[in-house]
């Protein structure tokens, strides 16, 4: 069993570059989420991994072999590594049973260990009812568990998800997340996950990489990119948050439309420009001034939304600069009248440089 | 409030009703009456009973049999691994084999036939005039003799295949990529993934194809009324011809076309059978584009292949009609020394048939393609959103004219179209009826299959902001069926100029199109003229596709694709 290792990987087509210089390890048994916008290079990388296409530059080592260079590229039928479609990828003319027995039928397994292991694995996924039906007759939801265990009866060092949920309803995805995480824990394979979705990055990865223009823009745990994110594009894809830009006071304290806001993250140089993220969850919202706490800003509100267990306000600072908010759904304030907003400090990130909006 | 307005789509159905019931049931009503009718028109099994029991309607039925297998088994051996090769591999000058695989559509098959009675006559014939050369073998010895069944069925096959062909690699171009790719991720090597996944997807095409093949030399008059009479043995088609001669016996030529009618049908329920509950339809979301497979070392010998493979319907032939053509014996290898304008000159100068055959051709084509497209356009449409209770019939008469062979229909017509209320024979009508009858299946296919891709859901949005189903039709169906209608008319204007086996029952001497134009040539022996026309033939088809080429595909095809 092994890791899987991209070093400064590369991949252009003509002249657009997809993937630009990636380097990620991933350890034995590590479940890795590349997450990002579309056309951020994910699914390039993915593909790469997966031997479909050939790196321009860089290598991928999986143990100790190197499986993909510009030189030489091991086909993907070579890998032992398994992979989820978005499609699905389900062969129409084959059962459920068929597709799932397919890779043991390739392996040239005998019919006793082949009829034994697709038990196993129809039973895991909960398919034994609809082993002899065809992937036209099943729904989304099962359709997505055939190609899992189609994945998984192989046992693959690897197993590769191209964004395996994009095509479920909202519920069904929920529970599948749940089911990903569930046979990964059980078989823990090297696993790496191609999403759009932060809450389904959230709930499964064990690193996440959040990915932008080719590149790897952070990598670190959901908590590290959840509660440090180091640049403006992070702090906005993972779980929203207001970018504040201001003038660094001293090491630790900005400017923001006069008002003086301490921030962790990292010590400014005094006069610097600087981006700060506070997420909407950690803006407080009073209608009255807080009596001498520091890091308040006064603002008005603009609309605000009510969604059942939390509002989400809009409100416009004193230099116009919109922020959101989400607070309890008890806290009910009309447009148009003053609010002070209170940003603790531990929660006002000083981003890297660079970054500012 | 305004007013509901008035929606087009009743009567415009109940007219594709009524044209469909003038063109295809009247005259198989007439043929069906006239199979159980004896002369004086009473009823009788009497014509049956001969068709089963004479020998000289017995050999006919065996012969046809045996051409129909064999095409179609050939056929589908043929094109097959070719299409994979072309859609699927990374061999050189896989586009360029598409093309000349179109290109040598343009022929009709009895061009072939012309053509490789010039190639492989046991005497004149010019590759055993080689064999002879090059070995020294005596005069009356022939390497290929053209007049047995094996040579015909060889030319069937050489312009059959392409229709196959064509079927089985556009399959593969819209089959799924990561349906593959799925495979391969599971270990299975480049050949298994063909072997397990591809080839079985392709299937359902491929077992289509087997079926057009069938079909195809079913129904095939022109080629067996070249080589099968010569070489002493019947054909259906050409028995069903021969009894037209004189004294005509419409009755038994009737009874002879209902066992194929009989068998088309069952063919056609027995390919949905087989298919089954299978749903080939492609599952899930977005597919990526299929990878190509690299041949490595194989990547020449596989060309090569391919392109000898193509002399077959199109080098050898051409080479023998452009010989013909410009030689002043035929039979003779043209030098610049003998090379001659001679024939030019005598079709188009001295001919007096050529050009009114020319310009009747060129009105029917254009006519039938037009009227034909839009009848197909408009029972596809009804089909495929089930618009109306009675669909299923409309889908049968418009498949129905598979299962009628040309010169069959050619009888059908001119018994039903000789008498009162509609006596069209002796005009172009009954012509411009036979050809888009002959056609409607073909272009009715295309269409179908071209709305299966366009999501009901793009017409529902457009009459939920409330427009009529044909307004609907034309604003914004059509439009993304462009490059589909351009194409089916083309296949119609092609089929047309090459259709011979209704056109030589129904023509009159005012009426002649330029494939009956040489069809009589070939009777009075003038080659050279026959290799003119031909070429003529070849060229304006061939303009009318690269014109159709420019016009329907390209952009829009593209447009397309990226929406589906």
């Amino acid at each position: 069993m092994a890791s899987v290792e991209l070093k400064a990987l590369g991949k252009r087509f003509g002249a657009a570059t997809a993937v630009d210089g990636v380097s990620l390890r991933i350890e034995h048994g590590q479940l890795v989420c590349l997450l990002g916008p579309s056309g951020c290079g994910k699914t390039t990388t993915l593909r790469l991994i997966a031997g479909f296409i050939e790196p321009s530059a860089g290598e991928i080592v999986v143990g100790n072999k190197i499986l993909s260079s510009p030189a030489r590229t091991v086909p993907p039928e070579g890998r032992n590594m398994s992979m989820i479609f978005q499609s699905y990828a389900l062969w129409p003319h084959m059962t459920v049973a068929e597709n799932v027995a397919y890779g043991l039928r390739i392996r040239r397994m005998d019919a006793a260990t082949i009829a034994a292991k697709l038990k196993a694995i129809l039973s895991t996924t909960r398919l034994d009812a609809l082993a002899g039906r065809y992937p036209g007759e099943l729904s989304g939801g099962q359709q997505q568990r055939v190609s899992l265990a189609r994945a998984l009866v192989v046992e693959p060092e690897t197993l590769l998800l191209d964004e395996p949920l994009s095509n479920l309803d909202a519920n069904l995805r929920e529970e599948m997340r749940f089911e990903i995480r569930r046979l990964h824990d059980q078989y823990r394979y090297t696993t790496v996950y191609v999403t759009h979705d932060q809450a389904e990055a959230m709930t499964t990865a064990d690193l996440i990489a959040v990915m932008n223009k080719g590149r790897i823009e952070q990598l670190g745990t959901p908590k590290e990119i959840y509660e440090r994110p180091v640049s403006a594009f992070v702090a906005r894809f993972i779980g929203g948050s207001n970018i504040l830009e201001g003038k660094a006071l001293d090491a630790e304290r900005v400017s923001i439309g006069g008002t003086a806001l301490r921030t962790t993250g990292r010590p400014l140089r005094a006069g610097e420009t600087v981006a700060v993220s506070v997420r909407q969850h950690d803006v407080g919202l009073q209608t009255a001034a807080p009596a001498g706490s520091d890091n308040v800003l006064h603002a008005t509100v603009a609309r605000q939304v009510f969604l059942g267990g939390y509002r989400d306000y809009t409100v416009v600072l004193d230099d116009k600069t919109e922020m959101r908010a989400t607070v309890s759904a008890d806290n009910d304030i009309p447009p148009g009248r003053d609010v002070w907003l209170s940003l603790p400090a531990a929660k006002c990130r000083a981003l890297m440089e660079g970054n500012t909006p | 409030m305004t007013l509901p307005r008035f929606d087009l789509s009743r009567p415009m159905i109940g007219a594709v009703v009524a044209i469909l019931a003038v063109m295809i049931v009247l005259p198989v009503g007439w043929l069906v009456v006239y199979a159980f009718s004896d002369k004086a028109g009473n009823p009788t099994l009497a014509n049956f009973v001969t068709l089963f029991t004479d020998p000289s309607f017995e050999d006919p039925l065996i012969t046809t049999l045996i051409i129909a297998f064999s095409t179609s088994a050939i056929c589908c051996v043929v094109a097959a691994p070719l299409g994979w090769l072309v859609a699927r591999t990374d061999m050189p000058l896989a586009r360029t084999f598409r093309v000349l695989v179109m290109a040598s559509l343009v022929t009709p098959p009895f061009v072939g036939a012309i053509a490789w009675e010039m190639l492989a006559a046991p005497n004149s014939g010019l590759l055993n005039q080689i064999w002879r050369t090059v070995t020294g073998a005596p005069a009356d010895e022939a390497l290929f003799d053209i007049y047995t069944l094996t040579g015909l069925i060889f030319t069937i096959v050489c312009y059959t295949f392409p229709y196959v062909f064509i079927l089985v690699a556009n399959a593969l171009d819209r089959m799924p990529g990561e349906l593959e790719d799925a495979s391969s991720m599971l270990g299975a090597g480049t050949w298994a993934t063909a072997r397990r996944i591809t080839i079985p997807l392709a299937l359902p095409t491929l077992l289509a194809g087997a079926l057009i093949a069938f079909l195809q030399a079913l129904n095939i008059f022109g080629s067996p009324a070249i080589l099968a009479i010569p070489a002493g043995f019947h054909t259906l088609t050409t028995k069903i011809w021969s009894l037209f001669e004189f004294p005509p016996k419409p009755e038994l030529a009737a009874a002879t076309a209902l066992p194929l009618l009989v068998l088309t049908v069952a063919l056609l329920r027995a390919q949905s059978l087989v298919l089954g509950r299978r749903s080939y339809a492609v599952l899930g979301g977005k597919y990526g584009a299929p990878r190509l497979i690299r041949l490595g070392s194989l990547r020449i010998p596989a060309a090569l292949l391919a392109m000898a493979l193509l002399s077959l319907p199109l080098f050898l032939p051409y080479a023998a009609l452009f010989n013909t053509a410009f030689s002043p014996i035929s039979s003779e290898f043209v030098t610049p020394a003998t090379f001659t304008l001679r024939n030019v000159f005598f079709t188009f100068g001295q001919l007096s048939s050529t050009m009114p055959a020319l310009v009747n051709t060129l009105e029917l084509a254009t006519l039938s393609a037009t009227v034909c497209g839009l009848l197909a356009l408009l029972v596809s449409y009804i089909v495929a959103r089930r618009a109306v209770r009675g669909w299923p019939v409309l889908n049968f008469l418009a498949t129905a004219p598979l299962a009628i062979p040309g010169i069959v229909l050619g009888v059908g017509l001119f018994l039903a179209y000789t008498r009162p209320p509609l006596t069209l024979y002796g005009t172009i009508w009954i012509l411009l009826i036979a050809f888009v009858t002959i056609e409607l299946p073909a272009a009715y296919q295309q269409f179908r299959s071209a709305f299966h891709a366009v999501h009901p859901e793009l017409e529902e949005a457009g009459r939920m902001l409330g427009a009529t189903r044909v307004r609907t039709l034309w604003n914004i169906t059509g439009p993304l069926l462009r490059a589909s209608i351009v194409a089916t008319w083309c296949f119609v204007f092609v089929g047309v100029i090459r259709e011979l086996s209704a056109a030589v029952i129904l023509f009159t001497s005012e009426t002649k199109v330029v494939a009956v134009l040489i069809f009589d040539l070939k009777e009075s022996g003038d080659v050279g003229a026959i290799a003119v026309l031909s070429l003529t033939i070849v060229v304006i088809t061939a303009f009318v596709l690269a014109l159709a080429n420019r016009l329907g595909s390209g952009r829009d095809a593209v447009r397309l694709r990226t929406l589906a």
